[in-house]
């Protein structure tokens, strides 16, 4: 079969123009794949940011929570989550996201929702230490979220030997992103993983330890039920009732791991 | 004419899809479960008969309600003589529930005040416990492995007995599937006892659907839970209702 030089021309053009097509669609779905990258990446960044403003509060309204009696409504409702906006405000130093995600808006329902379920033992007027600390608000919002059906997944944990709630334990991707976290801690981010055996992004953020961190977990010094007590009667067991891990703001202060299902991501951002 | 005709038929359709959807009638069956559904407050003062009627109304059938106890509830939902039955918490052989729980319920442990323990994580702390179980009440695996001494609490009304017993210091607390039954303000005896709860443990709370519904109205039922669920969940609509509609004093 013999072309003639004006058909060899023009398919030389067809092959160019398909070329420069498939390098335009290449570039197009690499930018889109990009910018849904970072999409994913805001969400899962406000809703790590949200869960841990909620988890500041809960540690600055413990004198609140544990006293009998007196007026306790900031801690439930739409007081609640306005003052979740103000401490998120005042520790990240930026406005609060907009609520345009639906796990966004699961997670501040579900706020309000665990509050709610704790309203008598807050309001338990003879009742001191009502176990409400960040660590408990953290599982129980955990817990309470994976009843949603929304695909996401958070939880406030640290390595296996050091958990101190069971059912809090890390998986087989949260002990790997640890090991290497220890060394060098910052947000890791997988945009490959599993959730539930669906296709998920996982992040995981590492917390500094900080002081208020070893009132529980410290050494008995720092024990708050030792304060005004000779050395020979400090405990070493907090007031949670379990036993001072002896830790020091230099340890590894665990952190908060946070999947989303792909197909919730991907579907609408309706919700403002 | 023939448009006349026509009319005349089409009118006649309506009135008897109209006669015939009056005439449906959905019997429903309420089980006390407070503080969702208390039987010493008058149906429309619970919250969760407030919600689910709500929704039940947009179907356009007649409704009518019926107060069972929950052993009463499930022979009759499995006779299909009740169409409905919530709020649910067990499994019942041969009998469906709609898709999406309306909650969850999660167990605990009820203590004298002086004895709570806040954190039920802390399970070193059950060691010699004395813990009231009542008979056939399977408990989560955190107690069953701790090394806490169960005992049993027979009886009719073991969760009074439970009350009863941890008052006058036999027992140092009693298990409760759902402890916010007992601990919460419309129970006079809330004042004695503190519960916590084992969070992790969690139970789906259904609304139950008889056998014999027909599929059409099953899906009804279903579309329209799904769209009050889409519009507020019962968690959501419960944790932020006006609380002083539902309180026995009001």
């Amino acid at each position: 079969m013999y072309l003639y030089k004006d058909q060899v021309i023009s398919v030389s053009v067809q092959q160019k123009l398909f070329v420069r097509l498939f390098l335009m669609l290449l570039i197009f779905c690499s930018l889109s794949t990009h910018a849904n990258n970072n999409d994913v990446k805001y969400v899962l960044g406000d809703v790590t940011k949200i869960y841990m403003s909620s988890m500041t509060y809960i540690f600055k309204e413990q004198k609140l929570i544990n006293q009998r009696g007196g007026n306790k409504n900031k801690l439930f409702g739409s007081e609640f989550i306005e003052n979740i906006k103000i401490t998120y405000k005042s520790k990240y130093s930026e406005p609060f996201p907009l609520i345009d995600h639906k796990s966004k808006k699961a997670l501040l329902q579900s706020m309000v929702e665990v509050m709610e379920e704790n309203r008598e033992l807050i309001n338990d007027e003879k009742l001191d230490f009502k176990g409400i600390i960040p660590a408990t608000f953290a599982f129980q919002l955990s817990a309470k979220l994976s009843t949603k059906g929304v695909g996401l997944k958070i939880k406030f944990t640290r390595t296996h030997e050091s958990i101190r709630n069971k059912l809090n334990k890390p998986d087989s991707w949260e002990v790997k992103v640890m090991k290497s976290m220890i060394k060098k801690p910052e947000v890791f981010y997988d945009n490959d993983a599993l959730l539930n055996g669906k296709a998920a992004y996982r992040q995981f953020t590492p917390l500094p330890m900080v002081p208020h961190c070893l009132r529980c977990h410290g050494v008995p010094a720092q024990n708050p039920l030792n304060f005004g007590k000779i050395k020979k009667d400090w405990t070493d067991i907090d007031m949670t009732g379990f036993k001072m891990e002896g830790w020091t703001l230099d340890d590894f202060g665990g952190g908060v791991s946070i999947s989303i299902e792909k197909s919730v991501i991907d579907s609408n951002r309706s919700y403002q | 004419m023939h448009y006349l005709k026509y009319l005349k038929v089409i009118i006649l359709l309506n009135l008897i899809i109209s006669f015939q959807s009056q005439g449906e009638k959905l019997r429903v069956g309420l089980v006390e479960y407070p503080p969702h559904l208390n039987f010493d407050m008058k149906n429309k003062d619970t919250p969760i008969f407030e919600y689910v009627d709500r929704w039940l109304n947009n179907l356009n059938v007649k409704i009518e309600y019926v107060r069972l106890s929950t052993e009463r509830g499930i022979t009759e939902i499995q006779n299909g003589n009740v169409d409905i039955l919530f709020p649910l918490d067990v499994e019942i052989e041969g009998v469906r529930t709609l898709q999406t729980p309306l909650f969850h319920s999660v167990p605990g442990l009820c203590f004298k005040r002086e004895k709570f323990i806040p954190i039920l994580s802390a399970t070193h702390r059950f060691n010699n416990l004395l813990v009231g179980v009542p008979t056939g009440v399977r408990i989560v695996s955190a107690l069953e492995n701790s090394r806490a001494l169960i005992v049993e609490l027979k009886g009719n009304d073991a969760i009074k007995r439970g009350i009863h017993l941890t008052q006058r210091g036999r027992i140092d607390a009693f298990y409760h599937p759902y402890p916010k039954q007992v601990y919460h303000r419309e129970n006079p005896k809330y004042q004695e006892v503190a519960c916590s709860s084992f969070h992790g443990y969690q139970n789906a709370v259904h609304i139950a659907v008889s056998p014999k519904l027909s599929k059409q109205m099953l899906d009804s039922i279903e579309s329209s839970y799904k769209k009050a669920m889409e519009d507020i969940t019962y968690d959501y609509y419960f944790a932020t209702r006006d609380k002083s509609k539902y309180t026995k004093t009001n």
